[in-house]
């Protein structure tokens, strides 16, 4: 069930006007019964293997509790291998797989191993990085192991961040399946508003944004380099609405029935380092991998060398947990790369920059720096193929062809949609506490600003869009 | 403790009054802007009097023409109607549609049946017409603006969503993404720019992109409601004693096989001893690059001999 259906609007109001119904001490099936007809409505078999995940953690998770100080890494260490093992066969077989055979071809030995043809799960690596953090969290003693089987499959399935976070840790989120929540109007009116704005960014710009991405993106070969440059562009904000979308719409969904979701985004493209904007985008993610690999790594402690390979090794690993694809391995490899050169070269001055031009000016060249870094490595992450991401680099390197669009009304679209994120993103960024439309003490306003961004749904919104694009992860 | 439990009831009572009241003011307001928005562009779409849009409006509610030609883009550059009516000595009316197939074709078919009996019919089919994409679906929105007006339009436009019935109660939803192709279409300049001959659109273009070798076409699951679709087409011209003619038009490359679509709508048409002509394999068009604007569209020069040929089989009528 995407969140951009009509289903889903059913499914929402639904669940929760019972979940308000219910007492307190019952809502927990309700909203375990919600989340695996959520999660079945993709490919309902797939419940099977959430539930061997939830099963694995739940009793491992007691164990660890349990077990003497000798014994508890060998049950975490269960777990782990469980949760990356059922992410292996299902997401990396086939990739493993299809470089053993390069490999072996290499040597004209045929590969006996056998391709798998399944399905990726839905959100696989979301709920297992989720259950992960529960085993590791109980193994650091930051934890109680939770007994209540229901209320731990809850954890794991949680509909509204099931399948693309933002990925929860277990202190954050198990203890709110136990606490009372009130119908409380502020809280319900902040979570519809951001529910809505998330649906404008995915229906109205990451979808819209989508049509001239995929057409370009999709046949690399017929279209120029202004095209596929004008197609990044595009892509950058595709990405981060289609994402952050999710996040709002789940944040909004989860705070319309009392729990808080952690923070997923915080305007990356304002950002003016990289290291900046990886602390603003995904967060979830990021500070997952800096909870449980970047510090156990040795993080910034160690040596240098060792310090930038720590960052090497989070970001390549980064780049395969979003796709078994080399794509998303160079996306990652590059990210990484950036933070180094970053660190390498924060000590240079550059006297120019910090004495004779104004701070605003150094500030907005930074800030198109770091979109320019983060869009180039978007190309690896959008691009079919490496081949593919190669021919976009080398076409909009070269410039030249004209400029493809369908018909005018195409562009006119990308760019409103774009024009009114930057508005609203701009506003947030950097007039904090000032006028605010949704915010404002005139109900009449408040109101009349709701109505405007329901009707631009229904007059630029893009109705047939797909899915979400983290979906796939 | 006892004291405080109405006290909570009471608040959260009054929370949900003001939430429901909060939420009924907003429907309300909602309504009211998509009313007079919706009724604003429905006036002006339907004020258009040139354009793509336009053509659409024409073939569905006002064209009476005796001899119609439908299908895609490869249609409305493929067929020329003034040499068709010149020949047959009926006017005729080209309603292809860009990015529209069998399902959309169906939908005119009904729509004009309504109002008229045409005398010949011409459908172009295209390869991979029969194929599962859910974008055929999508591109069902052109459909959108008759929805409410054209009963016969529904069932097709209703294959696009679960929801088309819902989604149609707001009146902007037909416009979706139209304003500004309506604001254009309103334009004068438009009238000048956008000039079709009887829903003709010719392409003054030579094709000078490299030439590809034969080529073996896709084999490809096929859509069972677009093969029904298309046999309830036939259906309803015979039923209705129209003469039909299904033509597949050229293509610049020559393929090693035969499309799969292409294979069972020729089976299908003879089976109704409805005459199909395959044009995708003719020498007089194959590598003729100068006949083309491009490697699936005829240009103007390319698409008059077409046309030519085509009047040729029909003949005599």
């Amino acid at each position: 069930m995407l969140f951009n259906s009509f289903q889903f609007i059913i499914f929402f109001s639904i669940v929760t006007s019972v979940y308000f119904l219910l007492p307190y001490q019952k809502r927990w099936i309700l909203l375990l019964l919600s989340s695996c007809y959520f999660y079945m409505s993709f490919v309902p078999v797939y419940i099977l293997i959430l539930g061997f995940t939830i099963g694995v953690d739940y009793f491992t998770g007691i164990a660890i509790e349990n077990a003497k100080n000798g014994q508890r890494k060998w049950f975490l260490l269960l777990s782990l291998v469980a949760n990356i093992g059922v992410l292996s066969v299902f997401k990396y077989h086939n990739f493993i797989n299809q470089n053993f055979t390069g490999i072996l071809n290499c040597f004209h030995v045929s590969n006996p191993i056998p391709y798998l043809s399944i399905l990726l799960p839905i959100g696989l690596s979301f709920h297992t990085f989720q259950a992960m953090s529960y085993t590791i969290e109980v193994y650091r003693g930051n934890q109680k192991a939770e007994k209540h089987f229901g209320i731990f499959a809850l954890y794991v399935l949680f509909y509204p961040q099931l399948v693309a976070g933002p990925i929860e840790r277990p202190q954050n989120l198990l203890h709110q399946f136990r606490e009372k929540f009130q119908f409380d109007l502020d809280r319900v009116g902040e979570g519809l508003k951001m529910m809505l704005w998330g649906f404008v960014k995915k229906i109205v710009i990451a979808d819209r944004l989508a049509i001239y991405v995929n057409t370009t993106y999709n046949h690399t070969g017929q279209h120029s380099g202004a095209s596929l440059l004008l197609a990044t562009i595009f892509f950058s904000f595709q990405i981060y609405c289609d994402f952050s979308a999710y996040s709002d719409i789940a944040i909004g969904t989860a705070k319309v029935m009392g729990f808080k979701l952690m923070v997923n985004f915080k305007r990356p493209y304002f950002a003016q380092t990289m290291a900046e904007f990886w602390k603003r985008w995904h967060i979830s993610l990021s500070t997952w991998f800096k909870d449980y690999l970047y510090i156990p790594l040795g993080g910034n402690r160690l040596s240098a060398t060792r310090w930038y390979m720590n960052l090497m090794v989070v970001f390549l690993l980064s780049g395969l947990w979003h796709g078994a694809n080399w794509t998303y391995i160079i996306w990652g490899a590059l990210n990484g790369a950036y933070l180094v050169i970053e660190i390498l070269t924060k000590k240079i001055h550059f006297p120019f920059l910090s004495s004779q031009l104004p701070q605003k000016l150094v500030r907005v060249f930074k800030i198109l720096l770091v979109f320019v870094l983060s869009s180039f490595a978007w190309i690896f992450f959008r691009a079919n193929t490496v081949s593919d991401a190669f021919v976009v680099i080398k076409k909009i390197a070269s410039f030249k062809g004209p400029l493809f669009y369908e018909n005018p009304s195409m562009l006119i679209y990308s760019f409103a949609s774009i024009f009114l994120l930057l508005l609203v993103e701009m506003k947030q960024e950097f007039y904090i506490g000032s006028f605010s439309f949704m915010h404002h003490k005139s109900w009449i306003v408040r109101n009349l600003t709701y109505a405007v961004l329901i009707i631009t749904i229904l007059l630029m919104g893009v109705f047939d869009g797909g899915q979400f694009i983290y979906f796939q992860f | 403790m006892k004291t405080n439990q109405p006290s909570i009831q009471n608040k959260q009572s009054s929370q949900l009054k003001g939430f429901v009241l909060k939420t009924l003011l907003l429907i309300v307001i909602v309504f009211l802007l998509d009313f007079t928005i919706g009724t604003t562009l429905q006036y002006f779409y339907f004020k258009q009097e040139s354009g793509f849009l336009y053509r659409t409006t024409y073939a569905i509610e006002k064209t009476k023409a005796p001899v119609l030609i439908f299908g895609s883009s490869r249609a409305s550059r493929h067929y020329n109607p003034n040499i068709f009516s010149n020949q047959l000595h009926l006017s005729s009316y080209n309603v292809g549609h860009d990015g529209n197939f069998i399902l959309y074709q169906y939908a005119v078919l009904s729509a004009v049946l309504k109002r008229y009996h045409p005398k010949l019919i011409v459908l172009d089919i295209t390869r991979g017409d029969f194929a599962i994409r859910q974008n055929d679906y999508e591109r069902l929105s052109a459909l959108l603006p008759y929805y409410k007006g054209h009963s016969e339009v529904r069932p097709i436009v209703q294959l696009k969503s679960p929801y088309e019935k819902i989604k149609n109660l707001s009146f902007i939803y037909p416009y979706n993404s139209l304003l500004f192709s309506i604001a254009v279409g309103n334009a004068e300049f438009n009238k000048q720019k956008m000039k079709d001959i009887d829903g003709y659109v010719p392409i003054e273009k030579i094709y000078t992109g490299s030439m590809a070798t034969a080529d073996s076409l896709p084999n490809y699951p096929m859509d069972s409601i677009k093969i029904s679709t298309y046999q309830s087409f036939i259906k309803d011209c015979l039923s209705n004693n129209i003469k039909l003619v299904i033509i597949c038009s050229p293509y610049l490359f020559k393929a090693t096989n035969t499309d799969n679509t292409i294979n069972l709508a020729k089976a299908i048409a003879l089976k109704n001893h409805i005459p199909f002509h395959d044009f995708s394999t003719d020498t007089s068009f194959v590598n003729k690059n100068q006949l083309f604007a491009d490697s699936i569209h005829l240009n103007n020069g390319g698409a008059t001999i077409f046309s030519n040929k085509v009047i040729d089989k029909i003949l005599p009528f």
